[in-house]
């Protein structure tokens, strides 16, 4: 996909939501007006507003560089990716992938967490992302799960006084 | 007077200077760390100071930010990998110092930059900071209305090439911001029917989740492809006169100092350019006054005073805006905005009136923490060093969960950990997608304050829109703002023209 491509599809994508906004969440979840100052769906619709226009200046933009002979400068057409020679910023499948792979242990221990005391379920999840991350060292990965889980543990119990999440074991 | 006493008095209490040290300490040590930064440092512990006393907080948070500042020197002169982006520019000279075994004399430089840079900006601050809040007092919601709009547009440039994903970005933030109770009716707004919304969104989970979640994840990527840390340079010489800064060498430089100070006084009190352009700004001026230009990026050390000076000036000096307007210039001052917010006060003109003790206590932990920062950086130079040097994959583990459990530590609920990971994978495609998340921050902080003006104007004006018009600051603030967004648009088109023409010459 062409840098030009995927700024259209991006700015597509936004015309799509500020629709989805315009039409549906803001007069779905916005109360009435009161009868006096402003409406309270105002500054959304504003919010909305500099979004949409500015996607569609930016789609005007792209229209002019794809029939008008007047291409994106380098600055301002360049997405990360383009300037990194690293390839850091890429968003491809294995980018996605490797997202996917960090995301899951985090969503998955904030359900787990209601079910399982605080102390099992999150010296599991630094073991987890502690291989995920590469290392291999399992005598270091234990170390620093159990000094990491105890030490946040003995914080936010006895220091700000704070109730760990999930069930209590101790 | 009295109130000016009280403050100082406040900030000398031994529970404030212990924050104030802890906060430079560990902010000289998360900014050495390259990846790791001052905003990304305040944003994890912000929610420790929710049991902090305001004073001992932001003077935490304040130390935190100055030691940072220099802490991101330290990776940029040992493996030319700035700490933060700002450092870039003392990287040119202090790895070529370090590359000569003279690394801890390029560290000292530094060090002593950063130290005369937010000295004498702290000085400017405490000296203009209260009569201009004064001035600003005589704002009324039209101007203040009108001052953020413009603020928001020139903010939207920060942390993006354009300035159109910068404003859809800022227009998120203030979309994002609005969730909650509304401030008129008292009726819940966007809230999807989700209880736990109509509070609205805190900042400490988005704050987390954009800032130093999102990074990590950039950061595990960067890892999995570049694979293990670097490693630093034997910068340590025996030589003394290779580890050791002169007097000579120092009062060498002190017209870099002050001139790099002045311009990072300068541009920090500048909503919206930031450290980075004040670092290049006072390096480029370094350069051309030197008579010796072609010696700079071989190892001088005017180029780490010129920039170290003016990068650490902005840390005090971007509280300008904040304190006399309400306006957080850059991130990091957004940060501290949220930390005001979360102990109950609104930075702006008023906070000088309503907190005045506080404010003075404020002042002499800004003094404090620079001179911990000579102090620590003095003698600890040696032990921050060994920082650059910890492993990614011990260290991201334990990012990530405090990132985790901080989430969690603002209201100890989970539903705030599931908005940091939200915002957490929001923030990794904005920064994949070029969208300017600092933009985004601050339209989501700044959105109460815009709106209340707005809601005071209508109502003041029995819905009379044209009563900006009626005001001249007013109307010349919300020109100026139209004006910034017509320009880059004119410029976008004019410098497609120029590589259009560029393009057809090189083809002939």
């Amino acid at each position: 996909m062409s840098r030009i491509q995927r700024e259209t599809v991006a700015n597509l994508l936004i015309v799509g939501f500020c629709g989805l906004m315009w039409f549906w969440a803001i007069p779905t979840y916005t109360p009435p007006y009161p009868g006096y100052g402003a409406s309270p769906a105002l500054v959304g619709n504003v919010a909305v507003g500099i979004m949409l226009a500015m996607a569609i200046l930016s789609l005007i933009r792209l229209m002019l560089a794809i029939y008008g002979n007047n291409p994106l400068p380098a600055d301002e057409a360049q997405f990360p990716e383009d300037t990194n020679s690293a390839g850091f910023t890429q968003v491809g499948r294995v980018n996605l992938v490797h997202l996917i792979t960090f995301m899951l242990p985090c969503f998955l221990l904030v359900f787990a967490i209601e079910y399982v005391a605080y102390l099992i379920i999150a010296f599991v999840f630094l073991m987890v992302m502690q291989y995920l991350i590469g290392n291999r060292n399992w005598v270091q990965m234990v170390v620093i799960a159990v000094a990491m889980d105890a030490l946040l543990y003995v914080v936010m119990r006895h220091g700000f006084g704070v109730p760990v999440p999930g069930p209590q074991i101790i | 007077m009295e109130m000016i006493t009280a403050g100082l008095m406040d900030a000398l209490t031994p529970a404030s200077l212990m924050f104030v040290f802890v906060g430079v300490a560990a902010g000289v040590m998360f900014g050495a760390i390259p990846g790791i930064n001052g905003p990304m440092a305040i944003a994890l512990f912000i929610p420790i100071t929710y049991y902090l006393t305001p004073l001992t907080a932001i003077g935490f948070l304040v130390g935190l930010n100055k030691g940072a500042f220099f802490g991101g020197a330290i990776s940029a002169v040992l493996l030319r990998t700035p700490g933060t982006p700002e450092a870039a520019a003392t990287s040119w000279d202090g790895y070529a110092l370090t590359q000569q075994g003279k690394g801890e004399k390029a560290l000292r430089m530094a060090l002593y930059g950063s130290v005369a840079g937010d000295i004498l900006a702290t000085g400017v601050l405490v000296a203009i900071a209260a009569p201009l809040a004064a001035v600003a007092l005589f704002m009324g919601p039209s101007e203040i209305f009108a001052l953020i709009t413009l603020a928001l547009t020139v903010i939207a440039g920060i942390g993006t090439n354009s300035l159109f994903r910068g404003l859809v970005a800022a227009g998120f933030g203030l979309l994002v911001g609005q969730i909650g109770t509304e401030p008129v009716t008292a009726l819940p707004r966007l809230t999807f029917d989700m209880y736990q919304l109509g509070g609205g969104l805190s900042l400490i989970p988005v704050a987390i989740g954009l800032l130093a979640f999102s990074e990590i994840l950039i950061q595990l990527e960067r890892f999995a492809k570049k694979g293990a840390a670097q490693h630093a340079a034997n910068v340590f010489s025996s030589k003394l006169e290779d580890r050791l800064l002169s007097i000579k060498e120092f009062f060498a430089n002190t017209r870099t100092l002050i001139r790099g100070s002045a311009i990072g006084i300068f541009v920090g009190a500048m909503p919206g350019l930031g450290a980075p352009v004040a670092s290049f700004m006072s390096y480029d001026q370094a350069m051309k006054r030197s008579k010796e230009p072609e010696s700079f990026g071989k190892g001088r050390l005017e180029g780490i005073a010129a920039s170290e000076s003016a990068n650490s000036a902005v840390v005090a000096s971007s509280l300008i805006p904040l304190f006399v307007l309400g306006i957080p210039g850059n991130l990091a001052a957004a940060m501290l905005m949220g930390a005001f917010m979360i102990h109950g006060m609104q930075p702006g003109p008023l906070l000088f009136k309503e907190n005045a003790q506080l404010m003075y206590g404020i002042y002499g932990s800004l003094i404090i923490a620079s001179l911990f920062l000579a102090v620590i950086g003095r003698f600890g130079l040696r032990l921050f060093c060994k920082a650059v040097e910890i492993p990614a994959m011990v260290l991201y583990p334990i990012v990530i969960f405090t990132c985790i459990m901080g989430a969690y530590l603002g209201k100890s609920e989970m539903f705030d950990v599931g908005v940091m990971l939200t915002f957490g994978v929001i923030g990794y495609f904005m920064r994949k997608f070029d969208f300017s998340y600092v933009a985004f921050l601050i339209g989501f902080i700044l959105v109460p304050e815009w709106e209340r003006a707005l809601q005071q104007v209508v109502i003041i004006s029995e819905n009379n829109p044209t009563m900006f018009f009626e005001r001249p600051v007013a109307m010349a603030l919300m020109v100026l703002a139209i004006f910034v967004i017509a320009q880059t648009f004119w410029k976008s088109i004019q410098a497609g023209q120029a590589a259009s023409r560029a393009a057809a010459r090189a083809k002939k």
